[in-house]
């Protein structure tokens, strides 16, 4: 596995990425992963508060309208997470930090899945303030405890486990 | 900037400063996971909002919705905390940095917009309109300044290490 991972470090798109020095390769693709983790983790986490009892006068049904906008953060977050990946693979693919992310991240888009259909599926149009079951609520727990585990393990990245070759500010 | 450069040199002579810039070696890790969670919650529990009045989730009423901005203003103060910690640890390397003084400007811009929000009769308007009510002009561009300046001072804060040189 580990060839390939250095093969498509070595890629000529890869290198660029992350040698250029451009602003539109490495700080680019950095910003929108933090843009998508905003606007995934954010939106999901107001989701989150409303299902465990906060803001109770919002209509649930209503936020189902947050569901595109959180996968609209998700899909930025693949495309620029995987370009960063390509970046640096040999790092990443051997870092046990990026291990645990990809874990809360995978446990996380389960549960956001699984709020969607379960919970926002089943809303009771007439009556809008929908009761939210206690199953509900334990979804909305761990959601919000998986996206809190996944932003610390990424930000860790920088710090803990295997670092990228490149020394300082480029890492962070 | 006389001023704020004596300030920075005394900074550095202290232990706050040391202990952040790397004594206490988890300090500095510890802020910047705290920085993007109170990032992610301030982009998310003030969106709700800033969508709603751009037409998004209309039959929500206005003042149900903006009960989540207290969540919003929590992160925001989570950042306050951080960011000023990172200043005390390493204020030269923000001080002189373009990057940082387009964060502040952005920053300053968008608390402009929430004082005219909420000083400004924006959100004495809106409040009074039920579910499904089309919010006015005023409300949109408010929303629309503050989703643009928060992505923009995300944006600058993460060009701090590629247009200046903080890490």
């Amino acid at each position: 596995m580990h060839e390939f991972y250095s093969w498509v470090e070595s890629l000529a798109f890869s290198t660029w990425i992350r040698e250029s020095g451009s602003l539109w390769s490495y700080p680019i693709v950095l910003t929108l992963h933090t843009m998508g983790l905003a606007i995934l983790v954010g939106f999901n986490w107001a989701v989150d508060f409303r299902l465990l009892g906060f803001g109770e006068t919002v209509p649930l049904s209503s936020m189902a309208k947050y569901f595109p906008v959180m996968w609209f953060g998700f899909w930025i977050n693949l495309f620029s997470g995987i370009i960063l990946l390509m970046a640096d693979a040999t790092t990443k693919m051997t870092s046990w930090v990026f291990g645990v992310k990809m874990i809360f991240i995978v446990i996380g888009m389960i549960v956001l899945r699984k709020i969607q259909v379960k919970v926002f599926h089943s809303i009771d149009q007439k009556d809008k303030l929908s009761y939210i079951s206690p199953d509900a609520k334990v979804l909305a727990m761990v959601s919000l405890v998986c996206w809190v585990m996944a932003t610390t393990a990424g930000r860790l990245m920088a710090y803990l486990g295997p670092q990228v070759g490149l020394t300082g500010p480029q890492i962070k | 900037m006389n001023l704020i450069i004596e300030m920075n040199k005394w900074l550095m002579t202290t232990n706050l400063s040391h202990a952040i810039a790397g004594r206490q070696p988890w300090i500095w890790p510890l802020c910047e996971t705290l920085h993007f969670i109170g990032l992610a919650l301030l982009i998310g529990c003030i969106g709700v909002l800033d969508l709603r009045m751009l037409g998004v989730a209309k039959d929500m009423s206005i003042h149900s919705i903006h009960k989540f901005v207290p969540w919003g203003i929590a992160g925001f103060i989570l950042n306050l905390i951080t960011g000023i910690t990172f200043y005390i640890g390493a204020p030269f390397q923000y001080v002189h940095n373009f990057a940082f003084q387009m964060k502040l400007l952005f920053i300053a811009i968008a608390g402009f917009n929430v004082m005219y929000f909420y000083l400004g009769g924006v959100l004495h308007k809106v409040e009074a309109l039920g579910p499904g009510a089309n919010p006015p002009l005023s409300a949109k561009i408010v929303s629309l300044v503050s989703i643009v300046m928060w992505f923009g001072v995300l944006y600058w804060g993460r060009m701090l290490p590629f247009v200046g040189n903080a890490f």
